[in-house]
């Protein structure tokens, strides 16, 4: 029996060998290890960074956001005119293939606009029901006609979730295409999907860039433990690995034969508050809790002093944030005089915190104490993340620790669902100013750059002032790679240059 | 067991050292775990929940014995607190369990038929299922705290108690002295728990002692499945949780508490063996 197990432990052994070179030779395939695997590969049924990320490296999308993310550059639309009144754009589509060896038409895209609008299946339909008409004029002119002018249209175009499509390919089977994409416009394609495990992609001879992508192919592959997939990268067995906890950089950074990536984001971290809930209604009440909190200090000990104090929604270095905008100090005596004042001296108030979340949880332990001083009582709710998202929703809590990434390049989309929407209560705060809403709404339609500007500081003053919520701190993209990777880089909004990425 | 070694004379004991040890060593390392809890205040060196930014993720140092955390908060000082938690855990733990299956295992091994009947298929039902799985999802009902877990626990441990008992009720019932205690018209409850419990609870009390060590371990399991003690308390388990991510870089958050529940656990299994012995209960 003993020798048995001997004989197969050698074998597991050997095997694991064999497995770990076959790593090793795979050149210019780049093997990068995430937290999950992808879920589908329909981009318009999906709103999850973990497919979005791989979406841009297989689809292709009509206007790109540069890699500074800040700025739109031509994509599959190789240029565009838009009307006088803002309402008709006309794209003049490059020419350009599928993978499949298919041009890629107006039509194609024309159909990709609208099904992202119309299907019943699509996550970000009212994104775009500003559409009124998507129409091939000819097979290289895309005529977009608008219901109302909107500065923010362009950019949305930049989402991956409404890359271009091949019609054929969509239309011959949906759930088929969902699985295994037959044609891909962007620089890979997709050439298995083992669920669960890894997405295996392969350059794209007929991208329109061909000549810019290195790569032969690249393998996201799911790794959960975070401690795992760094050892991983360390050892050797993969070539990068995203998502590394903050509490590894500086270790990561000592080892001679790997990279440590820290690339701006638009993740920022915030602390919700429930405007319903009794003492909360009261703006006073509510910038005392802001003033109870030592954002330094939460960033010195959750993220090791990688991230970086917030004092806007709108993150720092994406477009229209307001450097100067006011900040609350960290004062708790002065906090719980004025709580004292607005009649919440003995203040008691359930937090509701993502079990298994290292990040939420540290966050979660601080708080509480930095709140005592205060004189708040908080307690904390451990709940699992499928439960706490709805009674964030139903609105069972008082505080709670969320945060956000921009998907867009222009600030109203997060700017209307955090502040001026009434749909989703504000993410989930109940916050309500008619002023603010009105103000969201006007900055949606003015075209003028230096004018919208200027409202979306009056948008970031009054919002810090009502303190909907407390921002917290904003910190990067954590990725690692060996040191024979190179340019390999994510933009701002998370999408990974892969066709630049070089592997020695 | 043969006839001589059951003498309880002092010279009895003397003789059984190898029999004594484990029992020293069991009761001597509950007995230090307990004057621990007792004297939390005053042995911790630090208050156990107090954060210091300035003294975060030191390793084991003369100030600091078994290091500090990511918060900056003293770890022996942890420790030390954390002890109550996981005695309160482990006595409570087993003593509803205890109580509640050594009553109805006697009633159903004592009537028998179908109070025996019924008893024993809930207790096929509970067993069904995998004990931390049916833990959990009662937990997850009642909501994250322990005062739910001590409630899953009784509703989940009882059974093996219960079973125990009225195996040996069944034994015992048709003893001599049982059937003498009939005819001489004692009442019921004096037959079942004056004559006949005394003789069975022997087993039950050995395989308690070896019951503090998995409850123990499953209050420290589903603490760190974040479902037990709440932040800041410390706990043990809690505290294993908390340093995961800290396990390369920072090893001791994790090392002490752990071994902290190895040795705790150690003292029990010890103290149960030894007890095991000295009732004569063959496991």
């Amino acid at each position: 029996m003993t020798k048995r197990w001997n004989n197969i432990g050698r074998a597991a052994f050997a095997a694991a060998l064999i497995l770990s070179a076959s790593y090793a030779e795979a050149a210019g395939i780049l093997t990068i290890g995430r937290r999950e695997d992808s879920t589908t590969f329909d981009p318009i049924k999906s709103a999850q960074n973990v497919d979005n990320w791989v979406f841009s490296n297989v689809f292709e999308v009509l206007v790109r956001v540069d890699k500074t993310g800040t700025k739109l550059e031509p994509g599959l639309a190789e240029s565009w005119t838009v009307s006088d009144d803002g309402l008709t754009y006309t794209f003049k589509i490059r020419d350009a293939k599928f993978s499949d060896g298919s041009p890629i038409t107006a039509e194609d895209a024309a159909f990709s606009l609208l099904r992202i609008r119309d299907h019943e299946g699509s996550l970000w339909s009212d994104s775009y029901k500003i559409v009124e008409t998507a129409e091939a004029a000819d097979p290289k002119t895309l005529v977009v006609k608008l219901k109302t002018p909107s500065a923010p249209f362009l950019s949305t175009l930049a989402l991956p979730n409404v890359s271009v499509l091949s019609k054929k390919a969509v239309e011959a089977g949906e759930d088929a295409f969902a699985e295994l994409p037959t044609a891909s416009s962007g620089a890979f394609t997709v050439k298995e999907w083992r669920r669960g495990d890894r997405v295996i992609l392969e350059k794209n001879p007929n991208f329109w860039q061909a000549d810019r992508v290195k790569l032969d192919g690249v393998e996201w592959i799911s790794v959960p433990d975070d401690n795992t997939r760094m050892l991983n990268v360390q050892a050797g067995q993969l070539d990068a690995a995203i998502f590394v906890p903050f509490s590894r950089v500086e270790e990561l950074k000592k080892d001679p034969n790997l990279t440590v990536h820290i690339d701006t984001s638009t993740r920022e971290d915030h602390l919700l508050i429930n405007h319903e809930h009794g003492m909360l209604a009261k703006k006073e009440v509510r910038q005392a809790l802001d003033m109870a909190i030592d954002k330094k200090a939460i960033v010195d000990t959750v993220t090791f002093g990688i991230g970086t104090v917030a004092n806007s929604y709108i993150p720092k270095g994406s477009l229209y944030h307001h450097d100067a905008n006011y900040q609350y100090p960290y004062d708790p005596e002065k906090a719980k005089a004025m709580l004292a004042e607005a009649g919440a001296s003995d203040l008691t108030l359930n937090y509701i915190v993502n079990a298994g979340n290292e990040v939420d949880e540290q966050i979660a332990v601080q708080l509480q104490q930095q709140f005592a001083k205060a004189g708040v009582t908080v307690n904390l709710q451990k709940v699992d993340p499928s439960q706490s998202w709805d009674m964030l929703v139903a609105g069972d809590y008082d505080i709670s620790v969320m945060y956000w990434t921009n998907d867009i390049l222009d600030p109203d989309q997060k700017t209307t669902f955090v502040l001026g929407h009434d749909t989703n209560m504000n993410y989930m705060t109940r916050y309500n100013s008619d002023k603010v809403k009105q103000l969201v709404a006007a900055a949606r339609l003015e075209l003028d750059p230096a004018k919208r500007e200027a409202m979306y500081v009056d948008i970031q003053k009054t919002a810090k002032d009502d303190v909907h919520w407390v921002d917290l701190y904003y910190s990067p993209y954590l990725n690692v790679s060996r040191k024979n990777i190179e340019n390999f880089y994510q933009n701002p909004l998370g999408r990974f240059f892969l066709e630049d990425t070089v592997k020695n | 067991m043969s006839a001589g070694t059951v003498s309880s004379s002092p010279a009895g004991w003397r003789l059984r050292l190898s029999q004594r040890l484990p029992l020293v060593i069991g009761a001597g390392i509950l007995l230090f775990f307990l004057l621990l809890a007792i004297g939390a205040p005053v042995v911790a060196p630090y208050d156990p929940i107090l954060q210091n930014g300035a003294t975060r993720l030191q390793p084991p140092s003369l100030l600091h014995p078994f290091g500090t955390d990511n918060f900056g908060r003293d770890l022996l000082s942890r420790v030390i607190w954390g002890t109550r938690i996981d005695l309160q855990i482990a006595l409570i733990g087993v003593v509803f369990p205890f109580v509640i299956g050594t009553i109805v295992g006697t009633i159903a091994g004592f009537f028998g038929g179908i109070v025996d009947a019924l008893f024993m298929r809930l207790i096929d039902i509970i067993l069904a299922f995998p004990f931390l799985v049916l833990m959990l999802s009662i937990i997850a009902i009642l909501g994250p705290g322990l005062s739910s877990f001590y409630i899953a626990m009784a509703l989940v441990g009882w059974v093996s108690y219960a079973r125990l008992i009225r195996a040996q009720i069944l034994v015992l019932k048709n003893s001599d002295y049982a059937v003498a205690a009939v005819s001489l018209g004692f009442g019921r409850f004096r037959i079942m728990f004056r004559h006949l419990l005394p003789n069975a609870i022997a087993g039950s009390i050995v395989f308690a002692m070896s019951d503090a060590v998995l409850v123990l371990l499953s209050g420290a399991a589903v603490s760190y499945l974040g479902l037990g003690v709440q932040p800041p308390v410390a706990e043990w388990g809690v505290m294993v949780a908390e340093g995961q991510s800290f396990i390369t870089t920072a090893w001791w958050i994790t090392l002490f508490p752990g071994l902290s529940i190895v040795c705790l656990a150690f003292g029990f299994s010890m103290l149960g063996d030894a007890l095991g012995e000295l009732l004569g209960v063959h496991e």
